[in-house]
């Protein structure tokens, strides 16, 4: 009966929606009525609510074990504990999608609700998120329903989650990165509100600023966390993949990036206001097109959902038709917006734009990489896949010209040239010590590769660079943007820890039985095989490991597990992580041969914490950006 | 030049709307398409261990699987491999342009769901058997290749596809 409730619900909230689009369209074609927004406000709000009580109802009957209910049935289990059993709702495609229309629901009104009373974009701004939230909703419903029923009969048990899932981080991944991708709806709504209602003196960033750096948080957030989960609970061994889905949540992250960079300058010095408002729209197409590549399954990757061209077809046509109205809007409002204004070339925001042009091509670039695989298909038939070895060469040069750019713009000056004197003074010094640095990595550590070189360089030119800011903002009491500085610090370091990391990390696969030791390398001087045990779990078997490792005169103990689950009789392994600032010591158990030796996998994984480190210095920065008193 | 930026602003997102419409189609007809069923090609292979293998062993029912130790959608199927191994589905490996060191290290660490693996590290029976990438499966009865799915393996592919071709092949014999 709940089940029914709640679907009953979300089908009210389908129908206050359209009663919210039909109604102002029959308005509009008629005089204004002054009741008309309060009205459409109430229905709007009234049909938010309505999907949350709805999904907080979902949630009730995940916990309560209604197996009846198919969904619910098929991810999770009576023997979870509560917290599984509630995550378990988006461990696949149909209640994924439901939290995905839960947040973009609680932006929106949010949002909608912040603006003031007679805002002149309220209105448009409310018919497009209505419209946005309307679609997901008939696309939750139609073609992917969470509320469908086994019948006649529900069955007993619950056919589990999948174990791979059964980890904490599976409770803040996705929702941290759902939380991110809708929250550019409202810069995407908003700023088509702006370009449908013609009156180009509005100043319209001030209202979406904050919220679209929450929203970038939020995406950032998911992100890293991706990467950290993949790395240290999966076990699989790395912490990015270029994956299509790493892929296509990286493409709006980095529209938001260059939109907030852009936003900045426009505010700043009254230049790439157009721009700006493009990006706007981009992020959220972006985040539609991630979206469908996800649920539509046409591209396998680690993260697909099951392949149903229904679906597919449903979040083509609507994502495109609410893209394309965006964009076209745009495009019929551009000779209007043109502003006469050019950017000062050697001003800060002229490397801001250089930059803003580096991103933009990334996106590209990794546009071409996921795309370039179904081209090739169709027009040959041959399957080809796009690695890592693309994206690396790729992006090589274009963190160098952007590690450059973000170097000279330290000490540029907004709407004003910089001399070529200044210029010089800024540049020299971070290019010598990282040249020096450089060569000093390349003693130590006896191994070369342009690419990864390329990119240390670039991360040691910023992290240069803001370190010479900061010393002359100490002693000459020069300003210096802290929110920036310490996002773009975040980004050297990024670049750094992970060619570094390309560079020094290895892989040794190892051959003992129980009692045995060996000397691996000058570094790992000793590693034995003590123990491995057989122990029982609630719901799986443990086999356990013990090792002790001499690591550079120290003595490390490691005990890497792998666990068979009962209900889906899947092995996972649990590797073994001893961690120090440098590196990483990672173990991985494999099979018993038949001589009674196990086979272990010894990685070690150099500045790979500092990868997250980094990720959190950005979101520090972006942080301080908020929290400042004035900024635009 | 502004005409031109405009018409393209539109222009461009319609042409890749259609061009992502067409491979869904078209994936579609793939997948509904009845398959011909055909003979498996004969082979000179050996498996990961280095033992030759006999064209018998793939008498009976049996899961032929393309897999390699690059492909990262096998490692997703992986598990539900696993758990038809465990249901007494006996599954053949065909190891893909793959090394054999880093096959059956692969199948160390993740465990191994199949009866034994062929290795084909040139592609040989890949390509006369019509392998277009990994993962790939082939249901395979009484050395007839009766059914194909593209892609990653799972519950609902196999008792859409594979389950009732085996079901049809029990009630007839």
């Amino acid at each position: 009966m709940i089940g029914e409730i709640s679907h009953f619900l979300s089908l009210s909230a389908v129908v206050l929606l359209s009663l919210v689009l039909i109604f102002n369209l029959f308005f509009s074609l008629n005089k204004f009525h002054p009741n008309q927004l309060i009205l459409s406000m109430r229905l709007f709000n009234q049909a938010c609510w309505l999907v949350f009580i709805s999904f907080g109802m979902y949630v009730y009957l995940a916990i309560s074990d209604d197996f009846s209910i198919a969904y619910i049935a098929s991810h999770s289990n009576s023997q979870l504990p509560i917290f599984y059993k509630v995550t378990s709702i988006w461990s696949a495609h149909e209640g994924s999608m439901f939290l995905w229309i839960v947040f973009l629901t609680a932006w929106s009104i949010l949002f909608i609700n912040s603006l003031d009373k007679d805002h002149p974009l309220k209105k448009l701004t409310l018919l497009m998120l209505s419209l946005v939230i309307l679609g997901f909703l008939l696309f939750l419903l139609l073609t992917s329903n969470p509320f469908e029923r086994i019948l006649p009969f529900g069955v007993i048990e619950g056919a589990d989650i999948n174990p791979v899932l059964q980890d904490p981080a599976l409770a803040i991944h996705p929702p941290m990165l759902y939380l991110g991708y809708v929250g550019f709806v409202i810069s995407f709504s908003f700023i088509t509100a702006y370009l449908l209602n013609g009156d180009f003196e509005l100043l319209w960033e001030k209202d979406i600023k904050n919220w679209s750096f929450v929203a970038w948080i939020f995406l950032t957030i998911g992100i890293a966390l991706g990467s950290w989960w993949a790395y240290y609970e999966l076990g699989w061994g790395g912490y990015w993949f270029w994956d299509p889905v790493e892929n296509v949540a990286l493409m709006p992250w980095l529209a938001a990036t260059a939109f907030m960079h852009s936003l900045f300058a426009s505010s700043k010095s009254n230049v790439l206001k157009t721009w700006t408002m493009f990006l706007g729209i981009l992020i959220f197409a972006l985040s539609l097109f991630g979206a469908f590549i996800v649920r539509s399954g046409i591209i396998d990757s680690v993260h697909s959902f099951a392949n149903d061209p229904k679906r597919g077809l449903y979040l083509l046509g609507f994502s495109g038709l609410i893209t394309l109205l965006a964009l076209s809007i745009f495009a019929y409002r551009l000779p209007a917006l043109n502003s006469s204004k050019l950017v000062v070339t050697g001003s800060k925001e002229s490397f801001l734009s250089m930059n803003n042009i580096l991103m933009v091509t990334s996106i590209f670039s990794i546009f071409l990489g996921v795309t370039y695989p179904l081209i090739i298909e169709s027009i040959s038939g041959e399957k080809v896949s796009i690695g890592p070895p693309y994206y690396n060469t790729i992006f090589s040069p274009l963190i160098l010209i952007a590690a450059v750019f973000i170097m000279i713009s330290v000490d540029a000056l907004w709407q004003r040239s910089m001399s070529l004197r200044a210029l010089f003074v800024t540049v020299t010094a971070p290019t010598l010590l990282s040249l020096l640095s450089m060569y000093l990595i390349w003693r130590a550590t006896a191994v070369f590769s342009i690419l990864a070189y390329i990119g240390i360089f670039s991360g040691l030119l910023i992290l240069f660079s803001y370190l010479f800011r900061t010393i002359n903002n100490v002693f000459n009491k020069k300003y210096i943007n802290k929110g920036s500085a310490v996002a773009h610090v975040g980004l050297g370091l990024l670049f750094f820890a992970v060619s570094m990391n390309s560079i020094l990390s290895y892989e040794k696969n190892l051959n003992l039985a129980p009692g045995q030791s060996i000397s691996v390398n000058e570094s790992v001087q000793e590693f034995s095989f003590d123990d491995i045990r057989v122990l029982k779990a609630s719901n799986h078997d443990v086999i356990s490991a013990e090792i002790s490792l001499m690591h550079d005169d120290r003595e490390i103990f490691l005990n890497p597990q792998k666990r068979q689950y009962a209900t889906r009789g899947q092995i996972t392994s649990e590797s073994a992580i001893h961690a120090s600032v440098l590196k990483d010591t990672y173990l991985t158990i494999g099979d018993k041969l038949e001589n009674g030796s196990w086979t272990f996998s010894l990685k070690i994984n150099y500045f790979i914490k500092w990868i997250w480190f980094s990720a959190a210095l950005m979101v520090l920065g972006m942080l301080l950006t908020i929290f400042k008193k004035k900024v635009l | 030049m502004n005409q031109l930026l405009r018409f393209l602003i539109v222009i461009l997102p319609i042409l890749i709307l259609i061009f992502f419409a067409k491979v869904l189609l078209v994936e579609e007809e793939i997948n509904f398409a009845n398959f011909e069923a055909k003979n498996f090609p004969e082979f000179q292979l050996n498996d990961l261990s280095g033992n030759p293998v006999e064209a018998e062993s793939l008498n009976g029912i049996k899961l032929v699987n393309v897999w390699a130790s690059w492909c990262i959608t096998c490692l997703i199927e992986h598990p539900f491999l696993t758990k038809l191994s465990n249901n007494d589905i006996e599954i053949i490996g065909l190891n893909y342009k793959d090394t054999d060191s880093k096959a059956n290290a692969w199948l160390e660490k993740h465990g191994n769901p199949y009866l034994f693996s062929m290795y084909d590290p040139r592609g040989d029976l890949a390509f006369d058997l019509g392998v277009t990438g990994a993962p790939e499966s082939y249901l395979l009865i009484n050395n007839q290749v009766v059914g194909h799915i593209q892609g990653e393996m799972n519950q609902s592919k196999w008792e859409t596809i594979f389950l009732p071709l085996i079901q049809k092949a029990k009630r007839s014999s």
